[in-house]
């Protein structure tokens, strides 16, 4: 069996004490052993930020790649071999901000990966600019006057274009967190869980106890995941009460059961034939 | 004896210009003459001025025709844009509707009488296009009218148009083919005794040539290479590139994926490529822009990627459907700060075919990303080439077969000389090694028990980012140590020095204008200049020592597409050697040969 553990590994960490981080990465970890996948049999795709980071402090097969690109390059890794587990670990700016074009492909395409935000409403590696889920008004060094765009909201957007696996999990939740992650990995089709969690250095308005205030568990007042509609108003609201849980949760076809070719093995596995491809010249 | 026939076919975008050319290269093709079509034509859907310039020959060609034999002025604009221009001797199918004969319902946008003025050639044979269509059955088939015309003056037997139509339209019925063969017929039947005075020996041959683009070329090497995966975003004139592998995806195993912009291309590409399968990704300068941070992460993290430029002028949106070669230095120096890189300019198609088989051996022997240089003018010149299609059995991969699970057995083998692979374990594997070779060992995620672990930061030997100064160098010299090894990959430029002279002028060009730079001396040399030429194939990265010894004492005209002599520049900076003089085009049409005659001449005074 596996064990949290076995992703353990001795590279030092670099995210700053008490970040959200930690807690996001430790549901991961037991999420994974309780699924029994060994490091070596996962692949972390992650972008550009202290969310971008994540595989480099744990075991596994990883490609940390350019700002905003994770969702590209896991959609070609998947499509090479759709045998993969692919997790792709971004932040708010990474994937609502620079990668923005290629996350609404990625829903598209169905591409069958896990896409895990970290969203903090900052930006925390280069220290404490707005990110797309800032709120309005909000303050920091370089937005002196208070943040003049509203925030994006991924979960409406997600479901808007045809989403069909949206969760929203709060690091500060853990075995909640752990259990939609479990979810997202069993899921077959694009599965995002955008994951609220505090950035101790930089946002000091949205912090863990302003998020322990709000949340609370859709599924505890009986949410139905199979409802668009309802999961579609759950997604607006933010404020006093913030919804966490599974929005929306509908069987779906996989890019890779869309494309003929990849409907019986996966692309790396044919073998390649000189003969039979001259003749088809 | 060598007969050449150029044939230029004008009219409105939307008219079928293309189909009229594409059905008599076919022909010609059957009768074993060899042709070169390029398309000349607007960024439109309809209207506007197109041509097709067809160059037909009883021997090989390797240059487009310029003024042409036979002009067909579809439309009023090409006889205006042509005729002064005409040659004595050429021949003029002219449509030219009768007006009173024209119903209301038939565009109409034929020549009048005094349109004819000026016109350097008085035989014109005056037809009615549309009238004829309609009476075939259908203005649709005024294309095939046209072209009945045209092999009826070019005195090609009824019999091998009518053979080529029937199979032509074969799958749409024996309704269309009655309609396009009557139409043909009208055409030729309305040439009445018109020929034009040089003539091919027209009949039916077997012949051992095809009739192919830069484009297709470059498509079908990467199915020899076994790509699998093109991604890509739409840009002319990179798209024909895709379009050429599309007809081949319920054949082979490859998946076509129309990305959401150049970004996502090129990382889907390297996505792919890290994942074990061969990527391919077309675009032209514009896109190649956005792919340039990819270009980046590719050779950081050491993944074989393979990029097709097909170039045109730029900058910014330029002229989309037009030629140039604008983008040699750029590519060269694309990204921030420095990485080895592999940058191939292939002449032709059946160079192009094997240039990409190349760029995919070399980016996957050396993990650095290789470029293939197409431009407009290559990628959709169609050119009868010999047959060459060499696909070999195998193709050899340089990843470390973990062979624990059968997913592996599409990777033939394990020829990474740099390390012994047996020697890889879980523990001791890393990504990263520092090689004699600076080639580290490249095992794929999750095939076995090894872990790969790549990033875009500096990073140590086995993939985590480091910030530590010696480590910076080291890797930074890791990566610069391929290079020495790259450089002897290269083939050093084509070279002809003319006998019997002590000529050291050299026409010296790449890429694309190979063709039109070779027969331009061979004309010079009909008018008793001696004059060598030096061509570039395998343009970057550069032996300069070897380079230096083939380029001393020769007096260097460079002949290139772009503004800044690009090719000149960098001979310069590798060899020291500067260039004498220089032949640039820059109006976004193709070298003709008889315009680096004429500039060659000024220079050579």
């Amino acid at each position: 069996m596996v064990e949290p553990k076995d992703y353990d590994n001795d590279f030092e960490n670099k995210w700053c004490p008490g970040c959200g981080n930690f807690l996001i990465q430790k549901a991961m970890k037991q999420t994974f052993a309780e699924l029994n996948i060994p490091p070596e049999k996962i692949l972390f795709v992650s972008g550009i930020g202290q969310a971008g980071k994540t595989p480099h402090f744990m075991k596994g097969n990883m490609f940390h790649c350019l700002h905003g690109r994770a969702l590209a390059v896991a959609t070609g890794a998947k499509i090479a071999n759709h045998d993969l587990n692919i997790v792709v670990n971004s932040g708010d700016g990474d994937c609502y901000g620079e990668g923005g074009n290629h996350f609404l492909a990625a829903i598209r395409r169905n591409i069958d990966i896990t896409l895990l935000v970290h969203n903090n409403q900052v930006y925390g590696l280069t220290k404490g600019q707005a990110s797309p889920t800032s709120a309005l008004g909000m303050v920091t060094k370089l937005q002196k006057h208070g943040v003049t765009s509203s925030p994006f909201n991924p979960l409406a957007t997600a479901l808007g274009s045809g989403a069909e696996f949206v969760a929203r999990g709060f690091s500060g939740e853990p075995e909640q967190l752990k259990e939609l992650i479990k979810q997202a990995m069993n899921y077959r089709g694009f599965a995002l869980v955008d994951i609220l969690q505090p950035c101790v250095s930089f946002n000091k308005i949205n912090t863990h106890q302003w998020y322990k205030d709000r949340v609370y568990d859709i599924q505890s007042i009986g949410h139905d995941s199979s409802d668009l509609a309802k999961a579609i108003v759950l997604s607006l609201e933010w404020g006093d009460k913030i919804p966490t849980g599974l929005f929306y949760k509908k069987e779906s076809i996989p890019f890779h059961s869309r494309v003929g070719v990849l409907q019986d093995r996966t692309l790396i596995s044919y073998p390649f034939d000189g003969e039979k491809t001259a003749a088809a010249f | 004896m060598k007969t050449n026939i150029t044939v230029k076919i004008g009219g409105e975008a939307g008219q079928g210009i293309q189909t009229i050319g594409t059905l008599l290269a076919e022909v010609c093709h059957s009768a074993g003459l060899f042709t070169f079509s390029i398309d000349d034509f607007e960024s439109r859907i309809r209207g506007g001025h197109s041509f097709n310039l067809l160059r037909i020959s009883n021997e090989k060609v390797i240059a487009p025709g310029h003024i042409p034999d036979i002009l067909v002025a579809i439309d009023q604009r090409t006889m205006n844009l042509n005729k002064a221009s005409l040659l004595s001797d050429s021949l003029v199918i002219l449509n030219a509707e009768n007006k009173s004969d024209s119903t209301p319902d038939i565009d109409d946008n034929s020549c009048s009488e005094a349109d004819l003025e000026g016109c350097g050639s008085s035989n014109i044979l005056k037809i009615s296009l549309n009238r004829l269509a309609k009476e075939a059955g259908g203005l649709i088939t005024a294309n095939t009218v046209a072209a009945g015309c045209i092999f009826a003056v070019l005195g090609t037997p009824f019999e091998m148009l009518k053979e080529l139509l029937v199979k032509k339209f074969k799958a749409k019925g024996d309704k269309i083919i009655d309609l396009n063969l009557t139409a043909a017929q009208k055409g030729y039947e309305a040439a009445g005794t018109v020929r034009y005075h040089k003539k091919f020996d027209w009949k039916p041959t077997k012949t051992d040539t095809i009739v192919i683009s830069g484009a297709k070329a470059a498509g079908l090497g990467a199915l020899a290479s076994d790509c699998r995966f093109f991604p890509f975003y739409p840009m002319s004139p990179a798209t024909g590139v895709i379009a050429s592998v599309v007809p081949y995806s319920g054949k082979l195993p490859i998946v076509v994926e129309q990305a959401e912009d150049e970004i996502a291309a090129v990382n889907m590409a390297i996505g792919a490529s890290f994942a074990g399968v061969r990527s391919m990704t077309s675009t032209s300068g514009g896109g190649f822009c956005l792919m340039t941070e990819g270009l980046g992460i590719a050779a950081m993290t050491e993944t074989p990627l393979v990029i097709v430029n097909s170039q045109r002028p730029g900058p910014a949106t330029g002229l989309p459907t037009r030629t140039a070669q604008p983008d040699l230095l750029f590519v060269i120096n694309a990204s921030q700060d420095d990485f080895p890189r592999f940058v191939l300019a292939p002449g032709n198609p059946a160079e192009t075919f094997e240039s990409v088989k190349k760029a995919f051996y070399l980016s996957e022997k050396y993990q650095v990303p290789s470029i293939i240089m197409l431009d407009q003018f290559l990628a959709t010149s169609q050119v009868t080439q010999q047959n060459f299609f060499k696909v070999d059995k195998d193709v050899e991969r340089f990843i470390i077969n973990q062979d624990n699970s059968s997913k592996v057995s599409s990777l033939n083998g394990d020829n990474l000389k740099s390390s012994d692979s047996s020697s890889q374990t879980p523990e001791t594997y890393k990504r990263y090694a520092i090689t004699d070779s600076g080639i580290s060992p490249r095992a794929l995620p999750c095939m076995g028990n090894i872990m790969v672990r790549a990033t875009g930061n500096e990073h140590n030997e086995k993939g985590e980012i480091s910030e530590d100064a010696t480590n910076k160098v080291k890797m930074t010299n890791k990566r610069n140590s391929k290079l020495a090894a790259m450089k002897q990959e290269m083939d050093l430029p084509e070279v002809f020095c003319p006998k019997g002279t002590d000529n050291q002028l050299f026409l010296t060009g790449w890429g694309s204008s190979k063709g039109p730079i070779i027969e331009a001396c061979e004309i010079l040399k009909s008018k008793g200049v001696n004059i060598g030429y030096i061509i570039f194939k395998d343009i970057y990265p550069m032996d300069g020592n070897a380079l230096k010894k083939v380029l001393e004492n020769k007096k260097l005209i460079m002949v290139e597409q772009n503004s800044n002599c690009q090719m000149g520049k960098l001979i310069t900076q590798e060899t020291g050697i500067s260039y004498y003089s220089s032949i640039l085009k820059i109006d976004g049409r193709p070298f003709y040969p008889q315009y680096i005659v004429e500039k060659a001449l000024e220079i050579i005074g």
